[in-house]
């Protein structure tokens, strides 16, 4: 029974920061029907600010502080810049946002070269779990995720900016017509979900290998966690990302790299087939 | 009529090239046409049909792999065959398709930017797939795909020189491009150009929104699987590459960048984009990639119908009708 824990237990960090990431991928697409292929990038931007933190020597909490200030700039630059002239074009984003985030991998290239760098892990401490030792980091990780993504439903679902927020996701003309600023809030929305991103990617950035190709090792599974969960309510996201991220980490322990992307894809095809509205029903039923 | 002008020309000038330039650019180019008409097989199913596959070279690579399995003669070894070879490799991605299509698209199916995420995820899953798989070569690929072999009747001609190869699949590429041309304005590009822009009223109208789908797909993966197959053979190797994310990214960028809904502009795209990458990226180093991936943002953006479509269009649009809005 207990050796099983670690594997698990991996599976739960993954789960969590697959849905942080998946969380901004959400929150730009249900509510301005942006697809933004640039996201895995923006993750990829947050871990390579946390690889200069810490040469700089900064201490690893202000890395992820600067992650998400610079990462979250960064998101306003490139939606005054970019997306805000496509919002009605949904598939145009996709393009344009691929662009951007060849332009983003080869830009970090250019300045950090193709090699992995690594982000040494503030806490080499571990805790024993019964016979076995687990990384303290890994277990602070989960929290951290947790509460990130508490608090982001928080915001969504319990603040004033919450409730305009979701009013524009269901009725975008009628939450103009009742005065509320629908493009200032796209604005503040993208930048949300690249902050997530920005501060996801510093935080697993001790744990992976950074480097230029990392983005996309998280974007797919991120969609696919939203293609799973449904792209309705924010709740979705928690069911895909379980799933996606819970197969695809538990599979890879116990058969293979690729037989469990093999099953995590076949798994997110069944769902599309069978339950178009992804396993928590959304707005496409409408 | 300005239009059939500039494309006679286009293909004019590709026929004579090898007079001016040398056996290096020569091959190049051969490379240059192959990828075109891949280019051709994306504009097909997006710019025509409307369905945004982000992981064309799916059909590509596995048109690639067919052909190399066929005539190195791995499963049967004595049906190695180039006009087997080539017909393995159009109908197997063109039966993929259909197996993919009807599973994506019936139904309630999925369009869109869902089919886009998909198609993707598709073609990343297959390359480390084909990564894996030793028996084909795992990471390191097949080597030593022999060339076409065009000899019929029991006669044999391998295409092994520089001139002969660039002239043959000059002659697949225009007669496909022609052949395509017609499909494009024939009643069935005017069912296609509907299932882009309207596909309810299109079901309104009776026609089976799921049939055309599915015909466009194949078609347009049987194309694909045709200009792996001639890659293959003109390559000597094929890998893992080929099938994967960034061949289809590559594709996605020649084609956005010509110009989706006019065949002439992906092709010049593609030709365009692998000739300057060829000659430029030397001077630019590494900035070539950033300066690609910018390109095609701003063409996105400022010119959706495609850098080289605008010119082409405005050239050529004095006696037509306007085109139908996107």
């Amino acid at each position: 029974m207990i050796e099983i824990l670690p594997p698990l237990l991996d599976a739960l960090s993954y789960i969590l920061v697959l849905i942080l990431v998946a969380l901004g991928l959400m929150i730009v697409f249900g509510m301005m029907g942006v697809i933004n292929m640039a996201h895995g990038e923006l993750f990829m931007v947050g871990a390579y600010v946390m690889v200069v933190c810490q040469s700089l020597g900064l201490p690893f909490l202000v890395g992820v502080l600067f992650s998400g200030i610079l990462v979250g700039l960064l998101g306003l630059l490139i939606e005054a810049a970019l997306i805000r002239h496509i919002y009605t074009r949904t598939l145009d984003t996709i393009l344009a946002t691929w662009g951007l985030s060849i332009a983003l991998k080869q830009g970090i290239v250019l300045i950090f070269g193709p090699e992995a760098q690594s982000v040494i892990s503030p806490l080499s401490d571990t805790v024993s779990l019964g016979e076995f030792s687990y990384p303290l980091y890994r277990l602070l990780l989960m929290g951290a995720s947790i509460a990130l993504i508490g608090l982001t439903f928080w915001l969504f679902l319990k603040t004033d900016f919450g409730l305009t927020a979701r009013a524009v996701i269901a009725r975008p003309d009628t939450a103009a017509t009742l005065g509320i600023n629908t493009r200032s809030l796209y604005r503040r929305s993208f930048v949300i979900g690249t902050t997530l991103a920005g501060i996801a990617g510093a935080l697993v950035a001790p744990l992976i290998s950074v480097d230029p190709q990392m983005g996309l090792g998280y974007l797919i599974p991120g969609f696919l966690s939203i293609l799973v969960g449904g792209a309705g309510p924010l709740a979705g996201v928690l069911a895909g990302g379980a799933a996606v991220g819970g197969t695809n980490s538990l599979l890879t322990v116990w058969i293979s790299p690729v037989a469990a992307q093999i099953a995590v894809f076949i798994m997110a095809i069944l769902v599309i087939r069978l339950r178009p509205e992804g396993l928590l029903g959304g707005r496409r039923g409408k | 009529m300005g239009n059939n002008l500039v494309t006679v020309a286009i293909f004019a000038a590709l026929a004579a090239l090898p007079l001016f330039a040398g056996d290096y650019w020569t091959g190049q180019f051969t490379y240059y046409l192959i990828y075109g008409l891949f280019a051709l097989s994306l504009s097909l199913v997006w710019g025509y049909g409307g369905i945004l596959c982000l992981g064309q070279a799916i059909f590509f690579g596995t048109g690639g792999y067919l052909m190399a399995i066929v005539t190195k003669g791995m499963i049967f070894p004595d049906l190695t065959n180039s006009y087997l070879g080539l017909l393995v490799a159009i109908t197997g991605p063109a039966l993929l398709a259909l197996a993919l299509g009807w599973f994506l698209f019936a139904g309630r199916g999925i369009g869109g930017a869902y089919l886009a995420i998909v198609t993707l995820a598709i073609a990343v899953v297959l390359e480390r797939l084909m990564s894996n798989w030793y028996a084909l070569g795992g990471y390191n690929g097949l080597l030593d795909i022999p060339p076409l072999d065009i000899g019929l009747f029991g006669y044999s001609y391998e295409l092994w020189d520089a001139l002969p190869t660039y002239y043959v699949i000059l002659a697949i590429v225009v007669t496909l491009f022609l052949a395509l041309n017609i499909l494009t304005r024939s009643s069935f590009g005017l069912v296609l150009t509907a299932l882009r822009n309207h596909p309810d009223r299109l079901a309104f109208f009776g026609f089976s929104v799921l049939q055309i789908k599915l015909v466009v797909f194949a078609a347009s993966a049987a194309l694909a699987g045709l200009s792996g197959a001639l890659f293959v053979t003109v390559d000597g190797f094929v890998s893992p590459t080929l099938i994967g994310f960034s061949l289809s990214t590559e594709v996605l960028i020649w084609v956005a960048i010509g110009g989706k809904e006019m065949l002439l502009a992906a092709f010049l795209g593609a030709l365009l984009t692998r000739f300057s990458e060829g000659w430029l990226s030397e001077l630019f180093g590494d900035f070539w990639t950033l300066i690609l991936g910018l390109a095609f943002m701003a063409s996105v953006v400022l010119l959706p119908r495609g850098l080289i479509a605008t010119p082409l269009q405005a050239l050529t649009r004095r006696r037509r009708p306007t085109p139908p809005p996107s």
